[in-house]
């Protein structure tokens, strides 16, 4: 090869990698509108945006992955939390982790309420973008591994596909990994894994000494019919800890009498009373 | 030193090493974060120690490159600098903004756009002192008549970086659309246009040290600012993974990524080739382990580990896990942190008063930073490849995934602390001898075959 040639191969192979990415990105311009739901980018979603780089968020956490690794990544996190646990998170992150047990924890932010609604709302935009559906698991902020935090999309491999024949205690517990808010990515069924909800190991036990108890004000009169309150009324009766509710409030999301059917809603309730 | 303006280069240095130091100040604390609790949370707390150290990074690397290249032009085009004052204010401009930078990032001022963090006045600062180093280089070259290859490489570089650095001073409502073009400024630099850079001091070095035949080597560099091209561009796809943009950047991303240690295995190979080919004919023997460590180094760290984690199908589970901070410290070190340290060991002995051939201390501080940094690439990667299967695979749980990869942190901070002896010595050898510029007529060596002239 002659100089010469060698300067023509680096002259020429920039040019057309250069022309190649250049109309690659008047395509992707194309296609950013639907991709990004640029419609729902709302003043209340950029003022989020803004407030993310305000408080300088990327420097310990990740969003679509990028950003440090000192924090859990955020790009689901409305996924996985409705607004009341994430207002009061952002309130004082302190009343929900341990630094003594996790060996870090979050500064307290000194958001203002318009802050941290509108940052909420810019993660929900976040969550609803279309990324190639990544993560492929969901990643929690904590919890054992295994049998938490795996919402299953599909079916894991090797296992036996849940089918119409049946046992619904089986449906259930399909639905249990599946439902959108995912169960998993808060509870555990291990006993004293407690993750952004308690540990529902034992439920069924509890569920009769709660009912048995005074404190009670819930309408259930037993246990699958607790659980099924506890799942469509999740305030109806308050488990203690300023983790888990502010104000007579539970953290838990609302809306699964809507998005589970009636027929769902059984199975999942079968399911989590063979919790004893 | 053949002319007296090249003496500026010496203060470029002498600002880079104290930025250096700084850097690995905070990257000790935010290590030590790591393993936690951090009684400095709500003085110091991750995210500021964090930005600063990335930032020092940028901007002492950058004072190195304009260092390297104020030394370099006068050389090659065998002429005084065109303005040495321009290159004092520049070298003022350029410090008060990294300064100021970093003391506002303590107190939470700047964009918190990774990376690319420095407030509006700052970054308008970066493109004015770009602006008058650009005007600087080119008015000397010119004034000389004399234009070599390894010159219009790295003036090529240099121009196309300042370029590259438009896209950050804009505004994006839409965040898929910013990191989109974030990444034309960062992935473009460091792996594209900085490549050039490194190339050409990789070539000047080469040049000298082994006195390898010019028109060899600058042929090499045109087949290696062509692969670095091929694959750089395109390949910052693989940034465009998982972030909201059309599908068809995954497998353009996974195979022109695999393409990218393709350059960095034809620098290692072009350095191997100069020596084999021509031998030693330069004293500085300290120099030239920097030199041909930068282009294994660069070849181990940017090349083979970041092929590592750059195919999407596994990629989608390493994303965003410290397998990048693994890549990135190693990547980093190599192609940038070296080739800059293999320049000033290179140019020392002339402003100085030292043996050219590399002072004892000058070997510690080579071998015990790169085994330290050697030893934290394992640490990350380990603490990685923990992170990975507890965390993405089996579900676990981040805050609980992190405490069971803890031993890995403290080997970070062992061999960070390793890392830290080998930059402190070379630091401290590098400030230990006077500077005295005093002009001499060295005679390039042209020797070739294996001839030494040490």
């Amino acid at each position: 090869m002659t100089n010469r040639q060698a300067r023509i191969f680096a002259i020429a192979s920039t040019a057309i990698a250069a022309l190649a990415f250049l109309v690659l990105t008047l395509d992707s311009h194309r296609q950013f509108g639907e991709l990004t739901n640029a419609d729902a980018i709302t003043p209340e979603v950029t003022h989020g945006k803004d407030v993310w780089h305000k408080y300088n968020c990327i420097n310990c956490h990740t969003l679509f992955g990028e950003g440090a690794y000192y924090a859990p990544d955020l790009t689901k996190i409305t996924q996985h939390r409705g607004d009341a646990y994430l207002t009061a998170y952002m309130r004082d992150p302190s009343k929900f982790y341990d630094e003594k047990i996790h060996r870090r924890l979050m500064p307290t932010q000194d958001l203002s309420e318009k802050e941290i609604a509108d940052l909420i709302k810019f993660l929900d935009w976040v969550a609803n973008v279309d990324n190639q559906g990544w993560p492929p698991r969901p990643i929690t902020v904590t919890g054992s591994g295994m049998s938490s935090g795996v919402v299953a999309q599909r079916q894991p491999e090797g296992t036996t596909p849940v089918d119409a024949e049946d046992d619904p205690r089986a449906k259930g517990e399909q639905i249990f990994r599946t439902a959108q808010p995912g169960c998993t990515s808060c509870h555990s069924i291990e006993p004293g894994v407690d993750m952004a909800g308690p540990s529902l190991a034992g439920m069924a036990t509890r569920a009769e000494e709660t009912l048995n108890s005074p404190e009670y004000e819930g309408d259930a009169t037993d246990i699958e019919g607790y659980i099924r309150e506890s799942i469509v009324a999740p305030s109806a009766h308050l488990v203690p800890g300023e983790m888990y509710s502010s104000g007579g409030t539970s953290f838990m999301p609302t809306g699964y009498d809507e998005s589970l059917s009636e027929d769902e809603l059984s199975q999942l309730t079968a399911y989590l009373a063979t919790l004893k | 030193m053949r002319y007296k303006s090249q003496s500026v280069a010496y203060w470029y240095f002498a600002v880079a090493m104290v930025l250096f130091g700084l850097q690995l100040v905070f990257g000790l604390l935010s290590a030590a974060k790591y393993l936690g609790p951090d009684p400095l949370l709500y003085i110091l707390p991750f995210d500021v120690t964090k930005v600063i150290h990335t930032n020092l990074l940028i901007v002492w690397v950058l004072t190195g490159f304009m260092g390297a290249t104020y030394w370099l032009i006068p050389d090659e085009s065998r002429t005084e600098l065109h303005s040495v004052k321009l290159a004092y204010l520049q070298l003022i401009l350029w410090t008060g903004m990294g300064v100021t930078a970093i003391i506002g990032y303590l107190f939470r001022y700047g964009t918190g756009n990774k990376l690319l963090e420095q407030p509006l006045p700052h970054k308008i600062v970066i493109v004015i002192c770009m602006l008058i180093f650009l005007y600087n280089i080119s008015m000397t070259i010119k004034k000389s008549g004399r234009f070599t290859t390894t010159e219009g490489v790295l003036l090529i570089g240099l121009f196309s970086s300042a370029v590259l650095f438009f896209p950050a001073l804009l505004h994006y409502e839409n965040y898929t659309v910013s990191i989109f073009y974030r990444w034309w400024t960062i992935h473009l630099w460091v792996e594209g246009v900085w490549m050039m850079i490194m190339g050409s001091f990789l070539a000047y070095l080469l040049i000298r040290l082994s006195g390898a035949d010019r028109e060899v080597m600058e042929k090499w560099l045109y087949v290696i600012v062509g692969l670095v091209f091929i694959a750089g561009i395109l390949g910052t796809a693989h940034h465009y993974y998982w972030v909201g943009v059309p599908q068809y950047w995954l497998p353009i991303g996974g195979l022109f990524s695999a393409l990218e240690p393709a350059a960095l295995a034809g620098m290692a190979a072009f350095a191997y080739a100069a020596m084999r080919r021509s031998g030693l004919a330069h004293p500085n023997t300290l120099a030239l382990h920097w030199t041909i460590g930068s282009a294994v180094f660069a070849l181990f760290g940017a090349g083979l580990l970041g092929l590592a984690h750059t195919w999407p199908a596994v990629n989608k589970w390493t994303h965003g896990t410290l397998i990048t901070a693994m890549h990135g410290h190693a990547a980093f070190y190599g192609a940038y942190a070296m080739i800059v340290l293999a320049m000033i060991t290179y140019v020392l002995p002339k402003m100085t008063n030292r043996a050219e051939n590399g002072t004892t201390l000058g070997y510690w501080a080579f071998w015990l930073q790169l085994a330290g940094m050697f030893g934290m690439t394992l640490s990350f990667a380990t603490a990685g490849l923990g992170q990975v299967y507890l965390e993405r695979i089996m579900g676990m749980g981040y805050l609980d995934a992190q405490l069971k990869i803890q031993v890995h942190f403290l080997m970070l901070i062992a061999t960070a602390s390793v890392f830290t002896v080998g930059v402190a010595l070379f630091i401290y050898d590098f400030f230990r001898y006077r500077p005295h510029f005093e002009t001499s007529e060295e005679t390039l060596v042209t020797t070739t075959g294996h001839e030494r002239t040490a």
